[in-house]
Formats: C-alpha cells, sequence, structure tokens
C-alpha cells in the first residue's frame, strides 16, 4: 500500500498535477499551504474581524455563488432553447412539461437571477455604508458599480428570452425609455433592437448579450475586482479599530 | 565598486554592544499578528456552507414557486399594465412625475455618475471599515433615510392625485412644467437635508453618506411605488386591492 502511494504521489503525472510530495514533512506541508490555489482568492491568514458575519453578511462571496448557479442553469437551459421568435416559446413550453426537472431549472434560473440583482445591490449598500470604498479601495469600488449594471443588463437581456406578453412588453417598456436620450437615444434603442420595435432582431441580439458578451464581461471583472480586494489589503473591516470589535 | 555598508573588514572598525534589555513579550509569542486565523480551512468551509445555504434558499423558493409564463408574446395586443422587469421600475415610476429626458435619462445618470464619484468626492482614510463610520454619522443616516421615507412616497401620491402639471397645461410652457418644475422640485427635496447637514459642518463622508441615503432611499421607493402599487392604467392601488385579476406579483 506505502508502495503504490509512494509510486503514485512521486510519478511525474501526479508532479505535474500538485508541485509537491505527500504532506508528511514541514517543507511538503508549507508547500501544500503556500502552492493552493484557494491561497489566490485569501491570504493564507485572515482577520477576524473581516469574518464577523454582521460585518459582510457574505454578499459579495453570495452574488459570486449566486452567478455560478445561473451560469450551470443557464448552461442547462440553453440545450432546450431556440432564440427564435416562431420556436422560443414552445420551447419554453416543452421545458416546463416534457423535460425533466425542466419547470425546476427555469424557477431556479429566474428566482436566481432577481436573487442576484438584490444581492449585489445590498453588497453596494453594504461596501458604501462600512466606508470600505475609501483609499485604497477607489478603483475596486468603480468596478464593482460596473458589475452592478451588468448584473442588470445580465437580467434584463434574459428577460425577453421566454418571448411570452410579459417579456415582450417588458423589454418595449424598458427600450422605449433609452429613446429619450438626447443626443444618442434612437442610435442606442435601433442598435439594441436592430430594428424600430422588439422582434426577431432583437431576440438574437438580446440572446448574444446574455449568453455571451454579459457574462463573460460579468466573469473577467469579477476576477479582477476578487484580485484587487486582496492587492488592496483585504477587507476594510481589518483597518477598523479593535474597540470597535470590545463594543458589541 | 566597494560596498562600504558591506566591507569585509567589519570586525575591524565596528563594534557591537548591548542597547538594553526589554521585559515584554515578543509581537509573535501566543497570539498571531492582528487576530487572524487560517483561512484554509476555516474560511473555505464558511464558504462552502454559504454556497449550500444559498442553494438550499433557491432550491425552497423554486420547488414552491413556478416562474411566471404568460401567452406567447403578441405586438397587437397590449398587456394593461406594461411594466418593465422590477429593477427598472423606478425609472417607469419617475416617467410619471416628468418629461422622459429629465426623469429617465439625466436624473439616472447624474445619480450613476454619482455613485462612480464617490471614493473620489470623499477620500479620508477615516472610519474605513465600520459601520456609518461614527455614531454621528449613524444618526445622519437614520434621520436622512426617514426624512425621505416619508417625502418620497408623499411626493409620488401628491403629484399623482394632484397633477398640477396637468392642470396647468397650455397656460405655461411644456418645457417650464415638464422639465423646470419636477427639476426645481426634485433639487428641493434633495437639497434639503445636504443644507441641513452643511450646517452642520460635515466630513466629506458625512456629506456623502447624507447624499447616498437620500437618493438609495428614494430609488426603493420609486421602485416599490412603480412594482408593486401601479395597477392598470398605471395608476396607484394599494397592492391587495388591484381591480380585475391583476396581481403585481405577477410580473417577476
Amino acid at each position: 500500500m506505502q508502495r503504490i502511494k509512494d509510486f503514485i504521489v512521486n510519478s511525474r503525472v501526479w508532479r505535474s498535477f500538485f508541485r509537491h510530495g505527500w504532506p508528511d514533512n514541514p517543507l511538503d506541508r508549507s508547500l501544500v499551504m503556500t502552492s493552493n490555489i484557494f491561497f489566490h482568492l485569501h491570504s493564507v491568514k485572515v482577520s477576524r474581524k473581516s469574518l464577523r458575519a454582521t460585518y459582510s453578511f457574505g454578499l459579495g462571496i453570495m452574488s459570486a455563488i449566486v452567478f455560478g448557479v445561473l451560469s450551470i442553469t443557464g448552461i442547462l437551459l440553453m440545450f432546450y432553447y431556440t432564440p427564435t421568435v416562431e420556436r422560443a416559446y414552445s420551447y419554453i413550453i416543452t421545458l416546463q412539461t416534457l423535460v425533466p426537472f425542466g419547470q425546476l431549472l427555469r424557477n431556479l434560473h429566474r428566482w436566481g437571477a432577481h436573487l442576484m440583482v438584490i444581492v449585489v445591490v445590498f453588497h453596494m449598500v453594504r461596501v458604501f455604508y462600512t466606508g470600505a470604498y475609501k483609499p485604497p479601495r477607489e478603483f475596486n469600488w468603480v468596478v464593482g458599480v460596473v458589475l452592478l449594471l451588468l448584473t442588470l443588463g445580465a437580467s434584463f437581456t434574459g428577460y425577453l428570452l421566454p418571448w411570452d406578453q410579459l417579456a415582450y412588453w417588458a423589454i418595449t417598456v424598458g427600450t422605449s425609455v433609452a429613446a429619450y436620450e438626447p443626443m444618442m437615444g434612437s442610435v442606442i434603442k435601433a442598435t439594441l433592437l436592430g430594428g424600430p420595435e422588439v422582434g426577431q432582431e432583437a431576440l438574437t441580439r438580446f440572446y448574444a448579450l446574455h449568453i455571451m458578451v454579459i457574462p463573460a464581461g460579468i466573469a473577467l471583472l469579477t476576477s479582477l475586482h476578487m484580485w484587487r480586494v486582496r492587492k488592496d489589503g483585504g477587507l476594510a473591516a481589518q483597518d477598523a479599530p479593535d474597540a470597535e470589535i470590545v463594543e458589541e | 565598486m566597494s560596498n562600504e555598508s558591506f566591507s569585509k573588514d567589519t570586525s575591524k572598525t565596528k563594534t557591537y554592544s548591548l542597547v538594553e534589555l526589554v521585559k515584554a513579550p515578543t509581537t509573535m509569542t501566543d497570539h498571531g499578528p492582528d487576530n487572524s486565523i487560517f483561512s484554509f480551512p476555516v474560511v473555505a468551509i464558511m464558504e462552502l456552507l454559504l454556497t449550500l445555504i444559498v442553494i438550499v434558499l433557491l432550491m425552497a423558493m423554486s420547488l414552491g414557486v413556478n416562474a411566471p409564463l404568460e401567452e406567447i408574446a403578441n405586438p397587437n395586443t397590449t398587456t394593461d399594465p406594461a411594466k418593465a422587469p422590477w429593477y427598472f421600475m423606478g425609472l417607469q415610476e419617475m416617467l410619471e412625475h416628468g418629461h422622459p429626458t429629465l426623469m429617465a435619462v439625466t436624473m439616472p445618470a447624474l445619480m450613476v455618475l454619482f455613485v462612480i464619484a464617490i471614493p473620489y468626492l470623499d477620500n479620508s482614510r477615516a472610519g474605513s471599515g465600520v459601520w456609518f463610520t461614527s455614531k454621528r454619522g449613524k444618526r445622519i443616516t437614520l434621520y436622512t433615510g426617514i426624512y425621505t421615507l416619508i417625502v418620497m412616497p408623499l411626493y409620488v401620491y401628491l403629484d399623482t392625485t394632484f397633477p398640477a402639471r396637468e392642470l396647468l397645461r397650455g397656460q405655461l410652457p411644456d418645457f417650464v412644467l415638464q422639465t423646470v418644475f419636477p427639476a426645481l422640485l426634485m433639487g428641493v427635496i434633495v437639497g434639503l437635508p445636504l443644507l441641513v447637514i452643511w450646517r452642520l459642518k460635515p466630513t466629506s463622508r458625512e456629506f456623502v453618506l447624507t447624499l447616498f441615503t437620500v437618493l438609495f432611499v428614494s430609488a426603493v421607493i420609486f421602485t416599490l411605488a412603480g412594482f408593486l402599487f401601479r395597477g392598470p392604467g398605471f395608476e396607484l392601488y394599494w397592492p391587495w386591492n388591484m381591480p380585475g385579476h391583476y396581481s403585481p406579483w405577477d410580473n417577476l
């Protein structure tokens, strides 16, 4: 048994995965920690202050979790959907009635989308009221605002895809607001819809934005956002004086 | 080039002496620096738990309530009311109270610009990582929040039931009625708490706290008004007393 383990752990394949040996000596034990991808996200040690539930409410991580759930359910939904005016609606009906767990899948994606908007807004409110945007975190605040706008965009573009009355009129109302922008209004609306009103061109564009452009933007900016959290010195809670903790 | 700091004949030129003995614990003895704990596995387990909680809650919601689906889209039949997704209902509600360019473009744009500019308006480092920064900050937020919670619903209600802008139509130019008048009104409502704060000689943080609270609470009120309180014909109703079979929750 020991020899088999040693053979596997010392093999070139294993060593190409993990840059260290079995953690039975001080060097490998420390390498387990320092070469762990988890520590790409977090520092090895974190302040207890930043872990208090009533400080951050875990809202930032929650938005990442919900984004993960939405990505997985979204990919599964794509298996059962085609963005054409003729077929989109009937695919949703098929999904809900014939596909095993299809209705549950759609529910998860729908409620998850609403939850993500709420969680991201609350995250911003939390960061504001705890003053966590202050230097050196100014730029990460700006990245966060862009992520909030992208979240709204992701939800809005997804809203059209079921192609029912609710979707159609919500997007008609939503995009008509854009037309009131004094200089570029009609151009923005035409670019979004691909035509004078919500139709096949709009559905195609919203689908591309919803499954590709916006999620890619969110994924990229989230990486930047999390990296900056570490580079800017972790959560702002650890800059706070200790007295604030004692007070509780 | 010789390096004087590390010259090799230090032993001849430099002497060492014991300066002082300090009777105190070293920084590392018995406690980690700054009261910290290992993120692996503690934080990892917390994150895993949070993931499970979120998934369980979403699953419970999804098993209990189905996502809405109405009839197939029909460009010829308008739904009544026709509403945007809930998070844009604040914008749609704004449209009821003035010219669209002012209410749905200029004001939201100013709001987003302000939110982006917050860290550059208030670049003091003091109070970072503390809820509301100080006791005074907490009070300012509380009173501003209460003020907005009273004034904004009143504004929405009064502007809808006594539409001065409609009654004066034709007597004053449209630009004055639909743009200048609502802009001034909004300016006064948002400006009033700022004026009060100004007299208290606020720090930049307190100034930003006031303005953000007014804008955020207003956004919530407009969103709720549009989403929950607007029924057929986009008239104001109580959410539980909507005419016909309309329920605002069906719009989710």
